[in-house]
């Protein structure tokens, strides 16, 4: 077993991990941290997305012992004081949810896009979802959601 | 009509959960000390089992089970269609298996790791039989013998060269048709096997309660019938099953029967006397279920003016290794071709043929889509050799309005009484520029464009006014709070679509309560009246009917009550919305003052011993009325490369009325997105070698649209009919608003490159090779001037 102390959503967490448990093991089946999906654990879907230092990757292809030291935000970390981030504003305004299992992992990948690029054009953001599988094919409205959400975090600061 | 929540945009209900990551799936599902199930699989097509050795599996702490374990039992595991019509193939877990993926024994262990080492330590030795992969060569004498005795109800049939079951139809006489006909063509389609990829993989969690009962969470899209196949796999009285209610990642069809995991888990439970979650990983989904393969053929009768005639339609569906609703679509896919276009006289012979492969389930227009792509290339060629207009070629066929509907196949039959075909495409054509598409195969150089439309329908539920062989049922039971809320109990499952935002909307407007007093509670089929399956798109229409009858007969219950309190006659009152108070106010019309809200008169029904305001309603749908929808695609076809590109897509709808336009709208979006996937990519091959699916269950190697393949431009509209039998005139939707798309997008190629496709996906790879050939005869023909 080894020992590994993260940050998992601005708390401090220490815990045991195998050598061979993955971040999404560790998040779902340890800490039942649910909102992290387990869809394809191949690292095609996207459901599993969480942020690792800020990045998004997929969880199912980090060994839980890598994040030793590091940040990992879920898409609970994006709670302040219990109100929402303005990119889960968005996607419930601009209904860019239909059966939600993508949502998650989708909703971290739009928060590290527009941490690094608070303007990202429709091709951008594309680009930033490519790696993210929404089947009911909500993608027309998610490229909305996030639009309006780069609208919404300049106008709030 | 003027409407508080009808046809207005509001937030969805559970979209707070789901941005919040709060919203639990089965898969999200973990029970104190439950155990952690694995399944073993055959690896071979085709085979039988000598012998099986689970002892070291026993000795490492392992439940194990095997076919030897589970009840001699052949079922079906979906229970839509009426027992004496129900084709039963399948045992929990078989000796016999009839496809790789098929499960032989299954163990239950402390963690998923130490299943699954336990799972490796069986040892099993088949004796390896020849496979049938295809389902032509799968009828040919002295092919080996899939199945040899199934069960059709009660009754034991003899399986004659693989025909799991068919169906022959015929109405007028046909050669009279055809020989009444100045153009006959006739031509043959093959679909391909697709995955329905919905995110969720499929799981159970079982936990068995002191009394011998079982409380079970998974992905289904019916909990009350997998609560009664449970009972009748495991002979434990269905009072004591209890399945819960919870929203599934997706489904598109793949969850109407209960999932092979469910049984599974149960039987390893039962054994444990444990709670036990199995769920499988995305390669075993896709092991577990599929599209059917279809293969037609056409022949079809019209007239100089473009009236059709008659029509033949022999459709040979490959149903892999068992039956779950091949018989139902042999029906429906009758119905879905004689719906579309008027015809005098048909005859349809539909057969359906195992295989040894993944058995094949309802996705996404349950055989609707493919036989539109069939039907509706068939009619572009007729208005190209006619030289008609497409477009008023259709219209001068179409079924609408007054017309029989064929809604679920010969047996559900209903008049249409709402149609916006016309409008549809009259304004579709306008919108994407109909007049100024270019002519088919005219262009030359590397990109080539094209513009392809096509229309069909979907069946609002399979509700008619006789029985038939579908069971098509649901309920709502509503109770009104102390705070002037209701309480909205129903077995429906939201598949993603919004079905149960709907019914919200119907209940608020009909009681004049805000959105927010509408709660959706959470249920099981302990707490729910019987609902068959969310399926065939008729949450809105069905669900929603039951909805508004329970609002309606708790309405009359508030006016009785609130007569009392406001001295007045029940049936001279009146409901309003009150924004202001955030309640529904009930008032005496033109008597100042004299008025109490839902509120007050529940609390006041409570201190008077008045007794609680609520409702049951359990309600059959009178029809299964057809939603129909449009699609105009604009692609560029790559001519170097055979990349087609969607560059402009206009899709309309007519619903009925719209109760909730944003998320109607995300199913056109999302339906064209599933049809382009079907009409260009995806492909369950299958190896004839290994008789294995050749991405092997890896979906890097099973390709579906991501966000680049989403066209910038989608335009989307609706015509707005009132249908008499639906809850404020409203039609379902979700199946409707995928089934013109592949068909259209296999227009627009043809009009871009000039060439058809008779075979889906339609590849880049076959583009190419169609267009060589192509050359080469267009070359010969220069050559021959």
């Amino acid at each position: 077993m080894i020992k590994i102390k993260f940050n998992l959503n601005g708390r401090s967490v220490e815990t045991e991990v195998k050598p061979s448990t993955t971040l999404l093991d560790l998040l779902r089946y340890q800490l039942r941290i649910t909102s992290v999906k387990r869809g394809c654990e191949v690292g095609e879907c996207g459901a599993c997305t969480v942020l690792l230092d800020g990045k998004p990757v997929n969880s199912c292809l980090i060994l839980a012992a890598r994040v030793d030291g590091r940040n990992i935000v879920t898409v609970e970390g994006l709670l302040k004081d219990s109100k929402l981030h303005p990119i889960q504003e968005a996607f419930i305004e601009e209904f860019a949810v239909q059966c939600g299992y993508c949502t998650p992992g989708v909703i971290l990948t739009a928060k590290a896009l527009l941490d690094i690029n608070p303007n990202p054009t429709i091709a951008e953001i594309k680009d930033a979802l490519s790696g993210n599988l929404c089947r009911c094919g909500a993608y027309h409205q998610i490229i909305n959601a996030i639009l309006k959400a780069s609208e919404k975090i300049k106008t709030r600061t | 009509m003027n409407s508080n929540f009808i046809g207005v945009k509001t937030p969805r209900k559970d979209a707070l959960a789901k941005v919040t990551g709060r919203e639990k799936y089965a898969y999200d599902i973990y029970l104190p000390g439950m155990l952690y199930a694995r399944v073993l699989k055959s690896p071979y097509p085709h085979a039988r089992v000598k012998k099986i050795d689970v002892s070291r599996a026993v000795e490492m702490g392992a439940i194990v089970i095997t076919f030897k374990d589970v009840p001699d039992v052949m079922f079906n595991p979906r229970l839509i269609s009426t027992p004496d019509t129900t084709y039963k193939d399948w045992r929990v877990l078989t000796d016999n298996p009839r496809y790789i993926g098929e499960p032989i024994a299954a163990v239950a262990a402390e963690s998923e790791e130490l299943a699954q080492r336990a799972l490796e330590s069986i040892e099993v030795e088949y004796e390896v039989l020849e496979p049938v992969l295809d389902p032509i060569e799968a009828m040919e004498e002295g092919k080996p013998k899939i199945h040899e005795k199934i069960m059709l109800g009660n009754r034991e049939i003899v399986v004659e060269r693989n025909i799991a079951c068919r169906l022959e139809i015929q109405e007028g006489d046909v050669e009279e048709a055809f020989r009444n006909s100045d153009l006959i063509i006739e031509r043959t389609f093959k679909t391909n096997k697709c995955y329905h990829n919905q995110l969720e993989p499929k799981v159970a969690v079982v936990n068995p309660e002191p009394d011998g009962g079982l409380t079970i969470w998974c992905t289904t899209q019916s909990i009350h019938n997998t609560r009664l196949l449970i009972s009748e796999i495991f002979s434990i009285p269905v009072s004591r099953i209890n399945v819960k209610r919870l929203p599934i990642g997706g489904s598109f069809g793949s969850s109407i029967q209960t999932n092979i995991v469910v049984p599974i888990a149960v039987a390893l439970a039962l054994k444990a006397r444990r709670p036990v979650r199995l769920a499988y990983t995305k390669e075993e989904d896709m092991y577990e279920h599929s599209s059917f393969q279809m293969i037609f053929k056409f022949k079809i009768g019209v007239r100089k003016d473009g009236k059709l005639t008659g029509g033949y339609m022999e459709n040979i569906m490959d149903i892999g290794a068992h039956q779950i609703q091949a018989y139902p679509l042999l029906g429906t896919c009758a119905g879905w071709w004689v719906s579309l276009y008027k015809l005098q006289a048909v005859k349809y012979v539909g057969v359906a043929v195992y295989t040894n492969k993944i058995p094949a389930c309802a996705y996404r227009g349950y055989g609707n889509p493919q036989v539109t792509w069939a039907v509706e290339t068939i009619m572009d060629e007729i208005a190209e050799i006619l030289n008609i207009d497409p477009i008023e070629l259709r219209l001068k066929n179409y079924v609408g309005e007054g017309d029989i509907f064929w809604g679920q196949g010969p047996t559900v039959k209903s008049i249409i009484k709402s149609c916006g075909v016309e409008e549809i495409l009259r304004k579709g054509a306008e919108l994407i520029g109909w007049k100024n598409r270019p002519r088919p195969g005219e262009q030359k150089g590397r990109f080539r464009r094209g513009v392809g439309m096509a229309r069909g329908y979907h069946t609002s539920s399979a509700g008619s006014p006789i029985p038939g062989q579908v069971i098509d049922y649901t309920g709502a039971i509503l109770k009104v709070n102390e705070d002037g809320s209701v309480d909205y109990i129903t077995a429906m499952v939201d598949q993603g679509g919004g079905t149960l935002e709907a019914h919200a909307k119907i209940i608020a407007e009909e009681l004049c309560i805000p959105l927010e007093k509408v709660n959706i509670v959470q249920a099981d089929t302990q707490t729910t009246i019987y609902d068959v399956c969310t399926h065939a798109s008729r949450g809105v229409y069905a669900g929603g009917g039951a909805a508004l009858n329970a609002a309606k007969q708790v309405k009359k219950k508030l006016l009785e009550l609130a007569a009392r309190v406001l001295d007045a006659y029940p049936h001279t009152l009146k409901i309003r919305y009150d924004k202001e108070k955030k309640q529904g106010v009930i008032y005496v019309e033109g008597a100042d003052g004299r008025e109490i809200t839902i509120g007050e008169l529940a609390t006041l029904a409570r201190v008077k011993n008045w007794g609680t305001i609520a409702a049951v309603e359990t309600y059959r749908p009178p029809a299964c009325p057809p939603h129909f929808t449009g699609y105009f695609v604009e692609v560029l076809v790559d001519t170097e490369t055979g990349i087609v590109k969607p560059t402009r897509v206009v899709i309309g709808a007519d619903v009925g009325r719209v109760i909730n336009p944003d998320l109607a709208e995300g199913q056109l979006h999302g339906g064209f997105l599933m049809g382009w996937s079907r009409a260009t990519i995806e492909d369950l091959k299958y190896s004839r070698e290994t008789g294995d699916i050749e991405c092997r269950g890896f979906i890097t190697d099973y390709k579906m649209p991501t966000v680049m393949e989403t066209p910038t431009e989608i335009q989307t509209f609706f015509v707005e009919t009132f249908e008499p039998t639906g809850p404020f005139g409203a039609k379902g939707l979700g199946e409707g608003a995928q089934n013109p798309a592949i068909a259209a997008i296999a227009n627009a190629i043809y009009n871009a490159i000039g060439v058809r496709f008779y075979e889906l996906p339609i590849t880049p790879e076959k583009i190419l090779e169609k267009l060589k050939e192509k050359e080469k005869i267009e070359l010969k023909i220069v050559e021959g001037v």
